[in-house]
């Protein structure tokens, strides 16, 4: 191959993603017990249906674009559209297909059980 | 080597993505990496806009319910005041914590008055919509000519 087609190649697999939002990492409370592990996150403005999680293979991705409703000429601006970010290694004993999440107030919360197997276990010991 | 103009191009636009990502760093807009929500210092952000007969306004209020809000309009001065008190769960772990709880108080002065009793609140998302008419008495008046 010489190196033109080469290059040309390189171009081909390049395929550069614009972005038009700010990518930002929402704040997140994160509560664990024997059970599952709990997490909240900040995300205020985001529709539910503009909200995806995920989990594969050990990470959870989080991700919220939010858009909001405004007219007229703005005054002053602290907060715009922006799209919440944030992911996290969990644990491989999460049983992915319990996982439920909600989303209230700009409030996500994510219920992530433990499987069975994952569970600490009391162990009884018998008396011989 | 740049064998092609493409390269270059690209070159450039990796530089610029690194300066953006270096800006997003020190700007408070859009809250950046690292950076934590302001119910901390008591305070909230707000957008303000201004339509024809008055104003449209939007603050954050992430995990607020409408009862723990409050608004407050006199003549051009309104108030928002509200808290946020989520429980810690019982029995729980906790791995991290950075959403905080607690009150916050905020005033603005608009730039024109308000009439009080058709300004609409709608909390949405986590979101709170203000519409903010303007009171008859600050609307521009057309004057004839006798």
């Amino acid at each position: 191959m010489d190196k033109k087609t080469e290059i040309a190649k390189r171009d081909d697999q390049n395929i550069e993603k614009t972005r038009e939002l700010y990518e930002v990492a929402p704040a997140v409370d994160i509560y664990e017990n024997e059970d599952e592990i709990l997490l909240y996150a900040d995300m205020p403005g985001v529709a539910k249906d503009e909200l995806s999680v995920n989990i594969d293979n050990g990470r959870l991705s989080l991700s919220g674009v939010r858009k909001l409703e405004t007219s007229g000429a703005a005054s002053w601006e602290e907060f715009g559209n922006v799209e919440f970010v944030r992911n996290f290694s969990v644990p491989q004993t999460i049983d992915v297909e319990k996982v439920e999440a909600e989303l209230k107030n700009g409030v996500l919360t994510l219920h992530m059980p433990k499987s069975e197997e994952a569970k600490p276990r009391q162990i009884e010991i018998k008396t011989a | 080597m740049f064998t092609r103009f493409s390269d270059i191009d690209r070159l450039f636009g990796t530089m610029d993505l690194l300066r953006q990502r270096l800006d997003n760093l020190y700007t408070d807009y859009g809250r950046p990496y690292g950076t934590r929500w302001l119910m901390d210092e008591g305070f909230l952000r707000a957008n303000l806009y201004q339509t024809g007969d008055g104003f449209e306004m939007r603050l954050e209020v992430p995990g607020m319910e409408k009862e723990s809000l409050g608004i407050k309009i006199q003549g051009n001065y309104l108030e928002i005041s509200g808290s946020r008190d989520q429980k810690l769960p019982d029995g729980y772990k906790v791995h991290k914590t950075e959403r905080g709880n607690g009150t916050f108080s905020r005033s603005f002065t608009l730039p024109d008055d308000v009439d009080g009793n058709r300004v609409e609140a709608t909390l949405k998302n986590g979101v709170l919509y203000l519409t903010l008419p303007k009171s008859e008495a600050a609307k521009p008046r057309q004057i004839t000519i006798n």
